[in-house]
């Protein structure tokens, strides 16, 4: 077991220094000069430009660019922004927002997709099943942009039952966004957890549990849900890089100063070291959710076993 | 210099313009009451870096340091600059000009303000070493080319000659040139004073400092502001300032990325003042704010330029009126703006002294003129006209092409470009030679900054005269007002320079800007002065 955490962690540096060297030649790629875009509009002081192009290595050729980048990155140092601030600060600032925004809106996904699809499922073929999978289209179709507005506007402004916007208000803050962002998340595995679970409820080894007279919470609780977790959890460690990296939009709305949002700003203004930093790190999350995902099917299903 | 504003304006318009539909229909005005003790909340938009003020050269970071520092000169109702922190400037060559201080000024450290201060804050600003954004600000100063001896090249002085301490509360200031309108610059971020406290052991402003400003203002830092974590600035009032100080004790900046975002926190009463407010948002704005809902004039300014060096298409001046003759400004204004513009009629904006309404005739709107004229010229039968799609300028853009499709008969191709700096790159690459959009706003409030940056020789190659226009008699009437006796004579010069411009339209103005500001039922006096910042000593809170 051990073995085979450490060889896919391994596997992992290679994955890492492709991601890098792929993000930081695509935001090489963008046009314009990031020091002239600085001032805006207006044309900064000559002399300045070229005195900052030096500093940032600017004038050096692509490969020698990346190479400076490594060579501070394994030393621990990736990098400040044009305005002189080091991404590692901006980084853990930004991250902490996100990670709590990503894991509320994780929770809730698990808690009601999990929850209505399993309702929906045990009442299968009934009314509540089409009800479930009717609300579930519906929410789908709406964009996070709109739910967005709207619930800001509804419980925020007018009930003002949750903060309108900002992390002020600690944890309370993230319980709309939350909810937003996990939104079209909950609708799919809403009907993700019904489809899977209405089959194995169908399979053999469900008929014999049955037979053998378990109750039916055991038989459902036990056995159907256990098998029926697997796409889930799939589903789940997939999408948690997604809420983490592509809240962009939840983010602006709700005054979350998080990674999307920076993201966002940082491929506007070009700051290679900043985009590069992020990604990096978000491709460190994606590869250890893969890894714990990798992990929980061998708990969930004994016939798995990694050697 | 409305740099991050605009970049998060875009950014947010951008993303949010498919939601703004969600966005209308009615709410209450919000809840919330005001303590006691609750600070004013003002919106602010994430400053473009931490607080130095020699690198500061936009509004959102402006606006924290004009809380927290006191300029030496600022400008009245009647928009006349009057001395503030300074008692008296005086010259007789408009060369020479001699800052006497008003005593009882002190640091938020206790350290009395100094004529030092002064001196070693602009010599730090203009040192090439340094890489302060506001450099170029001194470069009238006597001795600021020792200090910029160009890449490479190391600074042999130690500052800029022309910059002399007489005693503690007295220093002079030597330019290289004559320059009427100097004083005038001295309200601006970059001329703040920096204290003994603020340099590091190696002559250079610390870190630490730029994340809690010592300033000899009205308000102070609470405590280090942590750039891209911290949501808000604290500010306290500071007791031992000695001039007219606010009615209130505590300010807090929130900083929003997202301005229809701060409108609704406004409404729901978790916000007091918003000076930023977008389009999207005016409608409702004046339905339920009513007098909380402030709409002024603003120093920018937005045209439609000419490639002038780069294209001779556009050479005939009576083909550039009969362009100018075709766009219905108005209409342009009131519908795609929502009246978040006024239709321009000056290269001079009204909010300054030296505007004169309906100064550019053919700034009006004339189709039948205009196809006459156009056709009389031989105008090209094609037209291109370029922008920066990372703005808000499609809309207006397009409906300035539909205007010379419809009035001129001719072919428009609308051409958007990443960012306004590839329209640049391509003009001098000669890949594009078509008009193009082009905006500007003020550094200091004078008549003579519209004219010199954008449509000087000298700004050909240093300043953002990006038509490559150049008139040798509106150089020498700049020249002129720079060295004249009196304000008045300056600007009367600056007038005359204005009228070359209209005469030959390198540029065709279309639109002013506008400030659309909103506040909640907690303050009132809310007044925003000409740098765009809120006048915090009129401001008083309602319990």
């Amino acid at each position: 077991m051990s073995r085979y955490i450490i060889r896919r962690l391994i596997q992992a540096i290679p994955v890492l220094l492709g991601a890098t060297l792929l993000i930081y030649a695509i935001v090489f790629a963008l046009p314009g000069d990031p020091i002239a875009a600085l001032m805006g509009e207006k044309r900064m002081d000559p002399n300045l430009v070229t005195i900052m192009r030096e500093q940032y290595h600017l004038n050096d050729p692509f490969l020698v660019q990346y190479w400076y980048y490594l060579v501070g990155l394994f030393g621990g140092d990736f990098g400040t922004t044009f305005a002189g601030v080091p991404v590692t600060d901006i980084m853990a600032g930004k991250f902490q927002v996100t990670i709590n925004l990503a894991m509320t809106a994780l929770v809730m996904e698990a808690v009601i997709g999990v929850g209505l699809g399993l309702y929906a499922a045990l009442r299968h073929g009934r009314a509540q099943d089409s009800m479930v999978l009717a609300s579930t289209l519906v929410l789908i179709s709406i964009p996070t942009l709109v739910t967005g507005f709207v619930l800001q506007l509804l419980l925020g402004v007018k009930v003002g039952l949750f903060p309108v916007a900002g992390v002020t208000d600690g944890w309370r803050s993230y319980l709309l966004p939350g909810f937003v962002l996990a939104g079209t998340s909950i609708a799919y595995l809403t009907r993700l957890t019904r489809t899977s679970l209405v089959e194995t409820l169908r399979a053999d080894y469900i008929r014999t549990a049955v037979a053998k007279g378990l109750p039916r919470r055991r038989v459902v609780g036990r056995h159907a849900l256990r098998n029926a977790l697997i796409p889930l959890i799939t589903y789940l460690g997939a999408d948690l890089g997604t809420l983490m990296g592509g809240a962009v939009i939840t983010e602006t709305i709700f005054n979350l100063p998080g990674i999307g949002q920076q993201l966002f700003s940082s491929v506007y203004l070009r700051e290679q070291s900043v985009v590069v930093g992020i990604v990096t790190v978000l491709v460190l999350i994606y590869i250890l959710a893969n890894l714990i995902v990798d992990l929980l099917y061998a708990v969930l299903d004994p016939r798995i076993r990694y050697e | 210099m409305r740099v991050t504003k605009g970049a998060r304006i875009t950014a947010g318009t951008a993303l949010l313009a498919l939601g703004l539909a969600a966005c209308g229909g009615q709410s209450s005005t919000g809840g919330g009451t005001a303590s006691a003790d609750q600070p004013v909340r003002m919106e602010l938009g994430e400053p473009q870096k931490l607080f130095y003020p020699g690198d500061t050269t936009e509004s959102e970071g402006s606006e924290v340091l004009a809380a927290v520092f006191a300029p030496l000169v600022s400008y009245d109702e009647n928009k006349q600059v009057v001395d503030d922190v300074a008692e008296s400037i005086k010259t007789t060559d408009n060369k020479t000009w001699t800052i006497k201080l008003k005593p009882g000024y002190t640091w938020h450290n206790d350290e009395p303000l100094i004529a030092q201060n002064y001196v070693d804050a602009w010599n730090y600003a203009a040192n090439q070493d340094n890489v302060q954004g506001a450099n170029g600000f001194f470069s009238r100063v006597e001795g600021w080319a020792d200090l910029n001896p160009g890449e490479g090249k190391t600074v042999s002085t130690k500052g800029m000659k022309g910059l002399k301490v007489v005693d503690d509360s007295t220093f002079k200031v030597t330019l290289s040139k004559p320059f009427s309108q100097f004083k005038t610059m001295l309200g601006y971020t970059s001329f703040y004073p920096l204290p003994k406290a603020a340099f590091g052991e190696d002559g250079k402003v610390t870190e630490a400092y730029a994340k809690q400003p010592i300033g000899q203002g009205y308000f102070k830092f609470d405590k280090p502001y942590n750039k891209g974590t911290d949501q808000s600035i604290d500010l306290t009032r500071y007791d031992k300032f000695p001039g007219e100080k606010p009615k209130f004790d505590k300010l807090q900046f929130k900083i929003y990325s997202s301005a229809e975002t701060a409108f609704n926190d406004l409404r729901a009463g978790n916000l007091d003042v918003h000076d930023s407010l977008p389009p999207s948002a005016i409608a409702s704005a004046k339905a339920e704010l009513g007098e909380r809902y402030m709409d002024e004039a603003d120093a920018g300014v937005g045209y439609i330029g000419f490639p002038m060096q780069y294209n001779k298409t556009y050479a005939n001046v009576k083909v550039r009126e009969a362009i100018s003759l075709a766009i219905d400004r108005k209409t342009i204004a009131e519908t795609v703006f929502s009246g978040t513009r006024a239709p321009a009629d000056d290269f001079i904006n009204p909010l300054l002294d030296g505007y004169r309404p309906g100064a550019c005739a053919v700034c009006t709107y004339d189709p039948a003129k205009a196809k006459s004229q156009y056709a009389a010229n031989g105008g090209p039968k094609t037209l291109e006209l370029g922008y920066n799609s990372d703005g808000p300028h499609k809309e207006w853009i397009e409906a300035v092409a539909n205007n010379l499709r419809a009035n001129l008969g001719v072919q428009v191709t609308v051409k958007p470009f990443e960012k306004f700096a590839s329209i640049l790159d391509e003009l001098d690459e000669k890949t594009y030679g078509g008009m193009f959009r082009m905006g500007w706003a003020i550094d200091y409030p004078s008549a003579e900054n519209y004219l010199t940056p954008v449509f000087s020789t000298v700004a050909i190659k240093t300043g953002s005269n990006y038509a490559g226009w150049s008139n040798k008699a509106f150089d020498d009437l700049l020249a002129k007002g720079d060295g004249a006796a009196t304000q008045a004579q300056g600007l009367k010069y600056y007038q005359q320079a204005d009228d070359i411009l209209i005469k030959e339209l390198p540029y065709i103005p279309v639109y002013f800007y506008r400030t659309n500001a909103a506040f909640s039922q907690h303050v009132k006096g809310v007044k925003i002065n000409l740098l765009n910042q809120v006048e915090w000593t009129k401001v008083e809170k309602v319990a």
